[in-house]
């Protein structure tokens, strides 16, 4: 089972920690300071979405029989069997937006500069190395998981479990009290 | 098993890649009008234009049709189908042969939809851009084209007509409707299209139907079109497409304009599929529709082959989506081009509008930014209450966050 990346959403606090992450490891220099400076810009490849009292950080999913990767005319996005990653080859991308047309969850964007197809990459660099992708690593709520979907639904099982029983609450207090101030949630 | 492919395009390749991906034991015979491997038409005009290479148009390696076990007849053309005795004749190198199958797949495209106007459906000067043979052909005789007509402003007219100005050739489209793209845009949204088009010198002639083409010794002279005569040494007829069906007459297919499929692209004739351009599908709400593109044909096409293999598999059903570039600009759009409900956003260049019907999207159009139109696209597909779009800026991403489930709001029972 391929490890991809997964949200508990109700941990999310909007912080775009995950934002600036994406984007610094997407630089040349994959240091803040310098990547702010750089020409054509990083671009972060997840955005935080604001979602009524929610805040949701919106990435590609990696599809396993992705609309993107059907659509693509050049061949340019293409699907790894072996890890599950859906990646676009920049070289062969001719910016047509078949993908970006079809894709259901808005997650494949155009990068103005390069006027090519935009998206999650799933870190390759950092997971050859064993190291969980940007976004991953830099969430400070724990809302970002890099995870096997069976690990990641135990776990969500386990949460709800524990919450409803009162053990515990599904997301920190301090979490559910701010989320209570952006606009009751407590239905 | 024998399984035939006529066609070696998108669709024809997906289901014969299907088929090897399932293990079983068959052999594949694929038969391609054109000599060529699979390339992908859709970067054709930007072949012409310069921007894409010949050798980047080729989609496979040059092992892939060794290695999965497809005897491509290239340069064939199949000329009757006869499923009586399961057999199709194809004619190669002026010789017609016939070959038996056990399972056909019909996955020969679209041809241009040519009016019957004089001098339009070929000859010197006259072209169409369908093949990566009529994309040599355009390349091979812009030398001292100083002014072109193109018929059609579909995407594919409107796409030629950008890589001729990007060659030096001044363009006139010639539309016979009263705006362009007219299969894609409201009226509103086309009149920017046209803005931006005659922005980049591109001189556009709508409501004019094309009467004529006259030809000199030294080829093409002009074009009439709505009394008017447009000088041109090059006319590029971007009519539409049309499946071609005139081989498969008599074979007893039900045919209504595409060849007539059901949801595991079976035909009417057992043992013969169909796939990509040339079928009449269940669209994604269930009814029979034409919807010639790329995603379509290569969902199709893996359907299909997936069938054939003996894996019960059905189709999700055709997305009506389009998209073109109009000099850099990306323009987008699917299904309906009215609502009972019309919602906009953005003004000028940038703009997105989505039509509604019964608070549910029925279609959608995007200018200058099309980003997450996908994400209304299958608002539409899975026809959820679109409702809470009202007044927003119509942003895909936030659609999909305010769609989310939400997390349970299981409150604790010792709290």
């Amino acid at each position: 089972m391929n490890e991809s990346i997964f949200t508990f959403v109700e941990r999310c606090v909007g912080c775009k920690s995950c934002e600036v992450a994406c984007a610094v490891e997407h630089s040349r220099s994959k240091v803040l300071a310098s990547a702010m400076g750089e020409t054509p810009r990083p671009r972060a490849r997840v955005r935080v979405q604001p979602a009524e009292n929610y805040t949701f950080p919106s990435r590609c999913v990696h599809c396993e029989d992705p609309a993107c990767v059907a659509a693509c005319p050049t061949g340019a996005m293409t699907r790894d069997a072996a890890t599950g990653a859906v990646r676009v080859n920049e070289d062969r991308c001719i910016g047509c937006w078949m993908c970006v047309t079809v894709c259901p969850f808005g997650a494949v964007t155009e990068n103005p500069e390069t006027g090519i197809a935009h998206k999650c990459d799933l870190c390759p660099e950092r997971t050859a190395r064993g190291e969980d992708p940007a976004c991953v690593a830099a969430c400070p709520t724990g809302a970002l998981v890099y995870s096997t979907a069976e690990r990641f639904a135990d776990e969500r099982r386990k949460i709800t479990a524990l919450s409803t029983i009162g053990v515990s609450e599904e997301a920190p207090g301090n979490v559910t009290l701010w989320r209570s101030l952006r606009g009751g949630n407590q239905r | 098993m024998e399984v035939v492919i006529v066609g070696n395009g998108p669709a024809g390749v997906a289901a014969a890649e299907a088929i090897r991906e399932t293990g079983i034991e068959c052999s594949v015979t694929v038969i391609s009008k054109e000599a060529e491997p699979f390339y992908s038409p859709c970067p054709l005009a930007e072949y012409v234009e310069g921007s894409v290479t010949r050798s980047s148009l080729f989609m496979r390696d040059g092992d892939f049709y060794r290695r999965n076990r497809i005897d491509l007849l290239a340069g064939a053309a199949a000329v009757s189908l006869d499923p009586s005795r399961r057999r199709i004749g194809v004619s190669r190198n002026g010789r017609v042969e016939q070959i038996t199958y056990d399972r056909l797949l019909l996955a020969s495209g679209a041809v241009t939809a040519i009016p019957p106007v004089p001098g339009l459906a070929g000859g010197p000067g006259v072209f169409t851009l369908k093949t990566l043979g009529d994309a040599d052909a355009i390349l091979d005789s812009l030398g001292g084209v100083r002014r072109a007509a193109v018929i059609g402003s579909g995407f594919i007219g409107l796409e030629a007509a950008q890589a001729l100005v990007r060659r030096g050739v001044q363009v006139t489209v010639v539309e016979a409707m009263g705006q362009v793209l007219p299969q894609m845009l409201d009226a509103e949204f086309a009149s920017r299209v046209q803005e931006r088009l005659e922005l980049f010198g591109v001189e556009v002639l709508l409501g004019n139907p094309v009467q004529a083409v006259n030809r000199g010794p030294s080829g093409v002279e002009s074009v009439v079109a709505g009394g008017r005569e447009i000088d041109c040494q090059m006319v590029v007829c971007a009519t539409g497409v049309r499946p071609d069906l005139s081989w498969m007459e008599g074979s007893g297919l039900v045919v209504d304009r595409g060849v007539v499929v059901n949801d595991l692209m079976e035909t009417s004739v057992d043992g013969v599929y169909a796939a990509g351009d040339v079928i009449r599908a269940p669209d994604w709400s269930g009814h029979l529709d034409l919807l010639p593109n790329w995603p379509n044909a290569v969902a199709s096409g893996r359907i299909a082959g997936l069938n054939i293999a003996g894996q019960r598999r059905s189709f999700a059903g055709l997305i009506p989506v389009n998209v073109v570039r109009i000099f850099d600009q990306p323009v987008s759009s699917f299904g309906a081009r009215h609502g009972e409900q019309v919602l906009t956003a953005g003004e000028g260049e940038r703009a997105r509008r989505l039509f509604l019907e019964g608070g549910r999207i029925a279609g959608g159009q995007f200018l200058g930014d099309v980003s997450g139109s996908g994400v209304f696209l299958e608002m539409m597909r899975k026809q959820v209450d679109a409702g809470f779009l009202e007044g927003t800026a119509l942003s895909g991403r936030r659609a999909v966050a305010a769609m989310l489930p939400k997390p349970p709001r299981v409150r604790s029972l010792a709290g």
